[in-house]
């Protein structure tokens, strides 16, 4: 592994403002080990070498004429295909789009690119964020870099990998019911789900109108404050879109957390492998030690979030692919065509009840908090599937989704790794704030990192 | 977890898929059928009485 690609975005921008560092050199040690390693991987669906270069040179143009754009200015990033991208092949991962070049760019991309990113490619996803990854699709999985026969958790699959394997320095995902948190578990990065409304997600496929959140996936949780400044503002073509006060979220990476009171849901992942309630219980004592206040608190039942969360999921995707389910069933996976079907099933009752649910669930959790900075918990029962065939065409009758009750209840919600099993794959917990207070999430997340040394390992390729 | 309860026969459930206006092979119907079931009885975990008053959030902001 070469130097540059195991820097982080904050310190790439250190380099790059002294001199040290050009985004040409930056973008070209990424696009090699694109093309030396993602045959193994298969994190890209496509990579726009010819346009990254381009965009670095401009990069570097700007900043030798004493312009810079930002924390991203230079830093090459990619994208979940579910992004529109002008000009750029976005297929969702799907035969339905596999020809599909945008026009436009989505929200989000226009505003990385104003920050001056560099735009390596688009990843690998679950087949329009949902299906499960399965060889019917156009375009191959991918792969765990901790253990290239292991799935890298979904459905920002290919984010995860990419990012894990430092073949970018951040990326895109979106996250309906754990679909940023899941990979950047199973891969060992930070992953954050802002709260519902905060960025964007013009331009981005929808899964479920009231629950699609766009976050980044990055090494650090530093890095992801750093996207996060350029992603978050109000966009009035999205109309869930909140008008939020501005914050400096990369100067609230580098706050304290003493005195920052911090409420465990210890009985939501009762179960876990005995790996990870260890890691977890490491961590608690780390953040004790950081001078935070942790107790364990009960909240409303993990069951209940789940059902909650799969119902409105199940119902407004097939609102949104009911068109396609009818006339080209056959164009989609064999789990995505199964899941987008069930919503024709529910009643506009069952949907109603899920909604008013939801409503109760947030109320409940809003008081359950009370007193409480944020919520710690675990991030996923234990190590990622293999890739055994078939897949199961309904994954919600297993386990209960630990991700799911901060996609119900709106707020954000940030993996954060904090060690690695004895079968070598991540362990991670989540800490998730109050809506709007990212700023509190952010700054526990990156204490806890500078205070561990997890971030120094990578996996080999 | 368990497998859940059965709480619609597949005879039933294949009437209800014909109104559906979806086109489904036997396969698709059967795979179906399973997951509605595990989603029913998932589902009583949901509350099917509310206030008149108990409004589902809104998408749509009023201060907007």
């Amino acid at each position: 592994m070469t130097d540059l690609t195991t820097l982080g975005i904050a310190d790439a921008g250190r380099m790059m403002a002294r001199g040290a560092l050009s985004s040409s050199a930056l973008t070209d040690a990424f696009l090699a080990r694109i093309a030396s390693l993602d045959g193994k991987l298969s994190s890209f669906i496509t990579v726009t070498a010819e346009r990254a270069r381009a965009a670095a040179v401009q990069a570097d143009t700007e900043r030798r004429r004493g312009f810079t754009r930002g924390p991203l200015h230079g830093i090459p990033i990619a994208l979940k295909d579910i992004y529109e991208t002008e000009g750029v092949l976005t297929t969702g991962h799907s035969h339905l789009l596999a020809d599909y070049v945008p026009a436009i760019d989505a929200e989000t991309v226009r505003r990385l690119k104003a920050g001056g990113a560099v735009i390596l490619g688009k990843l690998a996803t679950h087949e329009f964020a949902n299906g499960a990854m399965t060889p019917d699709q156009p375009f191959p999985a991918a792969r765990n870099p901790w253990n290239l026969d292991y799935q890298p958790g979904g459905s920002s699959s290919g984010s995860g990998a990419a990012v894990a394997a430092a073949l970018c320095m951040g990326a895109m995902g979106s996250d309906t019911g754990g679909s940023i948190r899941n990979p950047a578990g199973f891969c060992g990065t930070a992953g954050l789900k802002p709260t519902y409304g905060l960025v964007s997600r013009c331009g981005i496929y929808p899964l479920s109108f009231s629950l699609d959140t766009a976050g980044p996936l990055t090494w650090t949780v530093e890095d992801s404050a750093l996207m996060l400044d350029v992603l978050a503002g109000h966009d009035p073509n999205d109309q869930a879109s909140a008008r939020a006060p501005k914050v400096d979220y990369g100067a609230s990476a580098h706050r304290p957390i003493e005195g920052m009171r911090i409420a465990l849901a210890r009985h939501w992942y009762d179960g876990i492998t005995p790996d990870m309630d260890k890691g977890i219980d490491e961590a608690v004592r780390v953040l004790r030690d950081l001078g935070a206040i942790v107790e364990e608190v009960v909240f409303p039942d993990i069951r209940d979030y789940h059902i909650c969360g799969r119902v409105i999921i199940t119902a407004e995707a097939h609102a949104i692919h009911r068109r396609e389910v009818i006339e080209t069933p056959e164009k989609f996976g064999y789990t995505t065509r199964r899941r987008f079907q069930l919503g024709a099933f529910l009643s506009a009752e069952q949907y109603l009840s899920a909604l008013r649910f939801r409503r109760q669930l947030q109320v409940d959790t809003r008081a359950a908090m009370r007193g409480y900075d944020l919520v710690m918990t675990a991030n996923q029962w234990g190590a990622p599937e293999t890739f055994e065939e078939p897949q199961p065409i309904f994954h919600f009758l297993g386990k209960p989704s630990l991700t799911m009750p901060f996609n119900v209840t709106g707020q954000p919600a940030l993996t954060v790794c904090c060690g690695f099993g004895g079968d070598g794959f991540p362990l991670a917990f989540q800490l998730a704030g109050r809506p709007f207070d990212e700023a509190s999430v952010l700054a526990a997340g990156a204490a806890y990192e500078r205070a561990t040394s997890w971030r120094g390992r990578r996996p080999k390729l | 977890m368990p497998e859940p309860e059965i709480a619609i026969t597949l005879e039933e459930f294949r009437a209800r898929a014909a109104l559906t206006g979806l086109p489904l092979t036997e396969e698709d119907i059967g795979h179906l059928h399973k997951g509605y079931a595990g989603l029913l009885a998932l589902m009583q975990r949901i509350p099917d009485q509310w206030a008149w008053a108990a409004e589902p959030p809104h998408v749509f902001r009023a201060d907007e």
